[in-house]
């Protein structure tokens, strides 16, 4: 038994002295219980709300209502304003130009109340909801708080729309006469005041519609076929598999992350082999080797993605070919970045183990917090704004633009500068701590 | 030929080369001996322009050594003590790639592939991936791909390491045939064995310091140590040693005497003539030479592999 223990105190040193085990064995998890925490748990602040164009073009008082109760949601974020393109107005949405947002990725979804929303004569509420479901769950879950809100509100309005729907059959008069006539009998067998019933059917009391919260089953079950809802999908209709086409960038990214920093710290693995002391023997030149590798690598990365995106296209239909060109363009630019990340890496850290440790930690961060796994609109807001300092954001977001966007070169240009930018940038500063010898 | 100029080179706060100064000339098998951390594989990579110095200056004829320097590497040929090869790679594909990096193409390589893997007797393994390889083997193609581009001066940075023995003559009578060729090498190791047995003019390094440069004669010289005589202690030995002091010091062991000659006894002849005089059979006899472990431990103290 003595021995058993001695043997398990020699384990424990072991682990104790190797810094990326501990990395990998603690530090990860935590990291990602922080993640997971903050998105399904609501713990470490609050989660980020899902934007949503607002559009109200109506005056009426149910549209102001409803305008409020979304204001006051707790999920969503409605926007009725935008910064012009020169930067110096605040101007308001129109439908056209949310649908355009909608359309070109700005935003997820807009809610529309045009001027007809409620007409004085109008028998129904509609309502028009135009979506992106480039994140399915968040677009459902837009979808599904736009309507309860809707739903939770529309019964206070239900007896003027009952009443506007007995006047367009029976005609105002005989409405009138109708109503007074079920107040009368309602006031006789009920014990209540035929006037209060009258006034309750006729006129909204606008004081009570903003401060009660009251519903009921079989109010709804009425209310829904008074209004109108009318969803319409802007992107990705004809796209074949869209649940793949959403999610394979997003996954491609993160192991292009992984075999190309296994790649570049491969300078480490020659460097304790010993072949990098003999190529740095012979005449070439630091520059050179370093140069060699990058080349390499970057061609490692696009060989990797595009098989992996000939894959889904031959076996599981997502289609790459439609606008191949600026796939083609996001792929060199995230490999191009994903390479500087394991320069960036490789020039910090001393061994290959002590890489492995903190690429791995930052990888799967970087993953979970850029959007590989889940959306970004899920995070908390302070998340949300660490998660655009990863390149793993700009490289899912630039390929969801392509394949389910279909955007022309304009729709990833940032995405693409982005990423070259932060390539650049690394890449420099890793040749010069190359060429200085440190690594 | 190659002039090592006062280097001095630190590694933080330790000192790992102080004023160095050798002059190695051509064609000399020059060894650099020293202990394990001693600094002989810095200067090395000085050598090799894979590390700078601190200060001081290495001349290779009129030209500069440094790092950048790219045209010199050409006139270098560098055996690292590593296995600086591809191991998932075959022998020819590593020496294709090494050779190409030297500029050499088309036929002319593949004769000096051919070449060098005959000189290293590994013609029958070219296609095999290295990791199959036996140590001796790897080390042997190791020195292989350092002479692909003919180098005038050869830089071995201990490259017997880990070799069973029989490799390890093997590489060192490759590397006597090649100095025999007319290239200068220079040889760094801790054994004192391959030093004495390779090198015509030797430098003992010890931290960081070059303790004593010559030949062999030279360094052992410096001692002024005569050879010393061992007697086996048996019966018939140990009844007439009392004799022995005609000879010499006397200094008893376990199981030998050891005798260090007084004047007059400089020749050997004379001692065994003394000896089979007193009754002692050169069977029991035994003459000790001081070697460079001697030379270190009089200079240092220490012993080599201290």
């Amino acid at each position: 038994m003595k021995n058993i223990i001695r043997l398990v105190i020699k384990d424990i040193m072991r682990f104790i002295n190797d810094k990326p085990a501990m990395v990998l064995t603690f530090i990860v998890p935590i990291l990602l219980i922080i993640i997971f925490g903050n998105i399904f748990g609501g713990s470490g602040g609050p989660r980020g709300k899902s934007n949503l164009i607002l559009v109200n073009e109506s005056n009426s008082i149910v549209a102001r209502l409803i305008e409020a109760k979304l204001d006051s949601s707790k999920s969503l974020k409605p926007v009725k304003t935008y910064i012009s393109e020169n930067g110096s107005d605040t101007l308001k949405y129109n439908e056209e130009i949310a649908k355009e947002w909608v359309r070109t990725g700005k935003m997820p979804a807009a809610i529309i109340m045009d001027k007809n929303f409620f007409a004085d004569t109008s028998s129904t509420l509609k309502f028009k909801f135009y979506y992106d479901p480039k994140n399915e769950i968040e677009s459902n879950i837009i979808q599904g708080n736009v309507q309860q809100t809707i739903f939770t509100q529309i019964p206070r309005v239900f007896p003027v729309l009952a009443q506007r729907n007995a006047a367009k059959f029976l005609g105002n008069d005989s409405t009138e006469l109708f109503i007074k006539g079920v107040g009368k009998i309602i006031g006789k067998y009920f014990g209540v005041q035929a006037d209060s019933f009258i006034n309750q059917a006729t006129k909204i009391d606008t004081a009570k519609l903003f401060s009660s919260s009251s519903d009921t089953s079989t109010e709804n079950r009425f209310v829904s076929n008074l209004v109108k809802f009318e969803s319409e999908q802007l992107v990705g209709k004809k796209i074949t598999n869209p649940g793949l086409t959403r999610t394979v960038g997003g996954w491609a990214m993160m192991f292009l992350l992984f075999s190309l920093t296994g790649a570049a710290t491969s300078l480490f693995e020659e460097k304790q082999e010993g072949t990098l002391k003999r190529l740095l023997c012979m005449p070439i030149t630091r520059t050179e080797i370093l140069w060699s590798k990058y080349i390499y690598t970057i061609s490692l990365g696009v060989f990797q993605l595009l098989v992996l995106f000939i894959f889904s296209w031959a076996f599981f239909g997502v289609e790459i070919f439609s606008n191949f060109l600026n796939l083609l363009i996001v792929i060199f630019s995230s490999a191009a970045a994903a390479v500087s990340f394991g320069m960036l890496i490789t020039s910090i850290t001393k061994t290959f183990n002590q890489a492995n440790g903190v690429s791995t930690l930052l990888i799967l961060v970087m993953s979970a917090v850029g959007g590989s796994w889940f959306p970004t609109s899920f995070l908390p807001d302070w998340m949300q704004v660490i998660s655009k300092g990863t390149l793993t954001y700009w490289s899912v977001e630039a390929f969801i633009q392509v394949l389910w966007r279909h955007a022309s070169f304009s729709g990833i240009a940032m995405h693409v500068a982005v990423l070259l930018i932060i390539a650049i940038l690394i890449n420099s500063y890793a040749l010069m701590r190359f060429k200085r010898g440190v690594i | 030929m190659l002039r090592i100029d006062h280097i001095v080179k630190h590694f933080e706060n330790l000192t790992a080369l102080n004023n160095v100064s050798i002059n190695i000339n051509k064609g000399e098998f020059f060894g650099l001996l020293g202990p394990n951390g001693a600094g002989k594989s810095t200067l090395m990579n000085i050598i090799i322009g894979y590390l700078e110095s601190d200060s001081g200056k290495i001349l290779y004829g009129d030209e500069h050594v440094s790092k950048n320097n790219l045209a010199l590497r050409k006139k270098f040929g560098y055996v690292p003590q590593e296995i600086s090869l591809y191991l998932e790679l075959s022998a020819y594909q590593n020496l294709k790639i090494f050779g190409q990096l030297f500029n050499l193409q088309g036929k002319a390589l593949e004769n000096k592939i051919d070449e060098v893997l005959l000189l290293v007797q590994l013609t029958d393994r070219k296609k095999d991936p290295v990791k199959d390889f036996s140590g001796g083997m790897k080390r042997r193609l190791n020195l292989a791909a350092s002479l692909l581009h003919d180098p005038e001066i050869l830089l071995c940075d201990e490259p017997t390491v880990g070799v069973d023995p029989q490799s390890r003559n093997a590489i060192f009578d490759m590397l006597l045939q090649l100095n025999k060729s007319g290239k200068t090498i220079v040889y760094t190791t801790h054994y004192m064995e391959e030093a004495e047995r390779l090198c015509s003019r030797l430098a003992i390094i010890d931290h960081g310091n070059i303790i004593a440069e010559g030949t062999l004669i030279d360094l052992i010289n410096l001692l002024n140590q005569r050879d010393t005589i061992k007697i086996q202690k048996t019966s018939a030995t140990s009844s007439k040693i009392s004799l022995i002091q005609e000879i010499g010091q006397l200094t008893e062991y376990d199981f030998y005497y050891e005798v260090i000659p007084n004047t007059g006894f400089e020749r050997n002849s004379k001692i065994f003539s003394k000896l089979e005089q007193i009754g002692i059979p050169n069977v029991f006899i035994q003459i000790s030479r001081a070697n460079l472990e001697d030379v270190f431990l009089n200079m240092t103290g220490r012993s080599l592999r201290d």
